[in-house]
């Protein structure tokens, strides 16, 4: 393995081209990765900020929102079972919002009851509002901002980060939002009495997910957590096997570069193996500074390309869904370097060949 | 051409290994291709191919279809600017119905069949002609509703009369509808009798009038509208332009990539050979035989996985159509392979420098063998 490595510290030049094409496929991987988490985390920000809460949507709705409608009744039945603390309402419109002179923007305008880990309680008469509407739109704490085509005026309460939901999203209280709605666009109103979902807030000491088996064994309704409504999600599924298949590829194209150049490499060294061989090294140990030589050279890429992606990502616009998270990059790094690992392990049959008579003539 | 297929012939493996990861990189941009179209077309095809040539917005809702309701007395105002033919009411939203027992998300277009809301062009059967009849339009992504097959809406039953190609909205199965039927499909569902405005109006321009003037004329003299020419509405639909701009972004990647792994195989394997072409220019080969053997090589390795890339996209996507909703467009394959040749013919420029660079005289030196 020794060898292998001081081969690799001594003649950089002869890795750099393999290095170079790995560096690329990272950068790919990156990016594909950044879009898989643009478009997941942009698409889901409401739902994941309800994390420890429950959602309730009607039975046949698949847990889709915009197919949900529960009543008030449905509501009364949940506040009065055992380990809940508090039951509200959540009900959203796709709408527009602009802010003095600023441009409109498409919003999604969120009517609700109960405020969580993230969002605050529903202000009166003011709104709580994405951060990805505060950057667009230039919009701060006290500003008025104007909702659908009649202008509702709100003011804005507060700014939370990380609220998108393909649009950045506007929350209000549920009377506020009924009211605006019902002025605005009277035929996306639910009736009186109806809400598109429920939220449920746990009473203390409840897990959310044993309170949600214990209800969806008795309601007429569908109750899950966060996770399992940002699941149900088509668009979500959908671009979560498809990215991932594409990932998956590009994996694959990976192990075949690998195991290309360092068929080539070893094809070159031939003779080197055979002296080697002739002097008492072992297959194992040739092996052994080919994988090394792999790994390393994978670890210098995956920096390299970590840091163009960086670069890259910075470069592309603001309004397109691409997220850099640590996890994705911690995936790849591993993935990288087991493909790399994989790849060398190519050359395994013509190491096996050599002959170390070969190294007498 | 005979020592450079000899030489694949020889050393298959590496070869193969080159075009394997060249079909799989032509899968991937193949494949980004296909399900950027049919996601694009599920977006624009509705108003791509409107009968409308001039759309007609609420001026409040940013070019967004869903934020439009056209005010009570713009259709009227419309109808009175000259050179406008005729003029229908289009609204649109998103419905949940049923069809044989199964919930489906429709996309309902309400509007005046006879007039500029619905598709240009029919696939099949008829429009509709009263209440309760509906032309389909499909996103590939779902099962087809055929002619015949009811879909009930709120409690409005409506039967499929006829069908369009790509006029879907939405990406959602798409039912155009008299707008009778779709103002009764939202009342139902507010539970009250509503006011429902049609949240665009579609305007057929006067022969010979010029849309683009239309448009401006109409934007300019009827209060709280902004009207656009089709291919300026088509445009401005939201997620277009963010889907366009990310799939360019992996194509440009994928064409980086081939280009480098192409160049550099060719260049290492170059330089492995360099004494036995030194040898062969020795004895009398020409810079240019050996270049063209290099850049036969690039053909048949390059060529070879383009074929095996476009024939196992073309299966995958047929495999999965229910999931993808795509296929190939033999247009945009032909210059995505005509492109991935072209670019691997440029990666060997190192490889063809370095073969240029050799001095037959190395063979007598040293250097040669």
């Amino acid at each position: 393995m020794k060898i292998g490595i001081r081969e690799l510290l001594r003649q950089p030049g002869r890795f750099a081209s393999v290095g170079g094409a790995l560096t690329l496929l990272v950068v790919l991987l990156v990016v594909l990765g950044g879009f898989l988490d643009g478009l997941e985390l942009n698409q889901t920000g409401p739902y994941r900020a309800h994390d420890g809460r429950l959602l309730v949507f009607s039975e046949e709705s698949e847990d889709l929102i915009q197919r949900s409608r529960v009543s008030e009744a449905d509501q009364a039945g949940l506040a009065a079972a055992e380990g809940v603390a508090a039951v509200g309402a959540l009900n959203l419109i796709e709408s527009t919002a602009s802010a003095g002179d600023g441009e409109i923007l498409d919003i999604i305008l969120f009517g609700y009851d109960l405020p969580t880990d993230v969002i605050p309680a529903p202000p009166s008469e003011g709104a709580v509002i994405d951060k990805a509407l505060a950057d667009r739109n230039g919009v701060a704490v006290g500003d008025q901002l104007l909702i659908g085509a009649d202008a509702a005026a709100v003011s804005v309460e507060a700014v939370v980060k990380d609220l998108s939901q393909g649009s950045p999203t506007v929350w209000i209280s549920t009377e506020n939002w009924r009211a605006i709605v019902g002025s605005g666009n009277p035929a996306a109103l639910p009736p009186e009495g109806i809400h598109q979902a429920l939220v449920i807030e746990p009473a203390s000491g409840v897990a959310a997910e044993d309170l949600a088996a214990q209800l969806n064994a008795t309601a007429a309704v569908s109750v899950v957590t966060s996770t399992e409504a940002v699941d149900a999600l088509p668009v979500v599924q959908q671009q979560s096997s498809t990215f991932q298949g594409i990932i998956g590829v590009t994996f694959v194209v990976t192990l075949l570069v690998v195991a290309l150049f360092f068929a080539l490499i070893t094809l070159e060294r031939v003779g080197l193996y055979a002296v080697l061989k002739a002097l008492g090294a072992g297959t194992k140990d040739l092996m052994a500074g080919i994988s090394a030589q792999a790994v390393l050279v994978s670890v210098i890429a995956l920096l390299l390309g970590f840091g163009l992606s960086l670069i890259f990502a910075n470069l592309i616009p603001d309004e397109l869904p691409v997220r850099i998270e640590p996890p994705r990059l911690i995936q790849t790094a591993i993935g990288v370097i087991v493909t790399s690992l994989m790849g060398s392990l190519f050359s395994l049959r013509r190491v096996l060949r050599i002959d170390p008579a070969e190294a007498i003539g | 051409m005979y020592v450079a297929l000899k030489e694949i012939r020889r050393s298959l493996g590496r070869f193969v290994l080159l075009s394997l990861a060249v079909a799989l990189l032509v899968l991937l941009l193949l494949f980004f291709q296909a399900v950027a179209g049919t996601l694009t077309s599920g977006l624009t095809g509705g108003l791509e191919s409107s009968s409308a040539e001039v759309l007609v917005y609420d001026v409040r809702a940013r070019r967004n279809p869903a934020n439009s309701l056209i005010p009570p007395t713009a259709e009227a105002a419309v109808g009175a600017v000259t050179d406008v033919a005729a003029v229908s009411p289009i609204g649109l939203s998103v419905f949940t119905g049923t069809t044989d027992g199964a919930e489906i998300d429709v996309q309902l277009v309400g509007g005046d069949p006879t007039g500029p809301s619905v598709p240009a062009d029919l696939a099949d059967g008829r429009l509709p002609a009263a209440p309760g009849e509906a032309l389909f339009s499909g996103s590939s992504f779902d099962d087809p509703i055929e002619i015949g097959q009811s879909v009930t809406v709120e409690g409005v039953t409506i039967e499929v009369v006829g069908t369009a190609d790509d006029a879907a909205f939405n990406v959602l199965p798409t039912l155009y509808v008299p707008f009778e039927d779709f103002v009764a499909a939202s009342q139902n569902r507010a539970g009250v009798p509503i006011e429902v405005a049609p949240s665009l109006l579609g305007v057929r321009v006067a022969d010979g009038a010029d849309p683009a003037a239309v448009a401006a004329a109409l934007t300019e003299s009827v209060d709280g509208i902004e009207a656009l020419q089709r291919a300026e509405a088509v445009d401005a639909l939201p997620g277009v332009s963010q889907i366009t701009q990310s799939f360019n972004i992996l194509y440009l990647l994928l064409y980086i990539v081939v280009t480098i792994v192409t160049g550099v195989f060719f260049l290492i394997l170059t330089v492995q050979k360099q004494d036995a072409l030194v040898l062969l220019r020795a004895v009398g080969a020409s810079s240019g035989d050996i270049v063209g053997s290099v850049l036969i090589q690039v053909l048949i390795v390059v060529g070879a996985g383009a074929v095996i890339g476009t024939a196992v996209t073309a299966g995958l996507l047929s495999l999965t159509r229910d999931v993808f909703g795509a296929g190939l467009n033999p247009t945009t394959t032909v210059i995505s392979v005509a492109a991935i040749v072209i670019l691997g013919l440029l990666a060997s420029i190192g490889a063809v420098r370095r073969v240029l660079a050799i001095d037959p005289v190395e063979a007598t030196t040293s250097g040669g063998t």
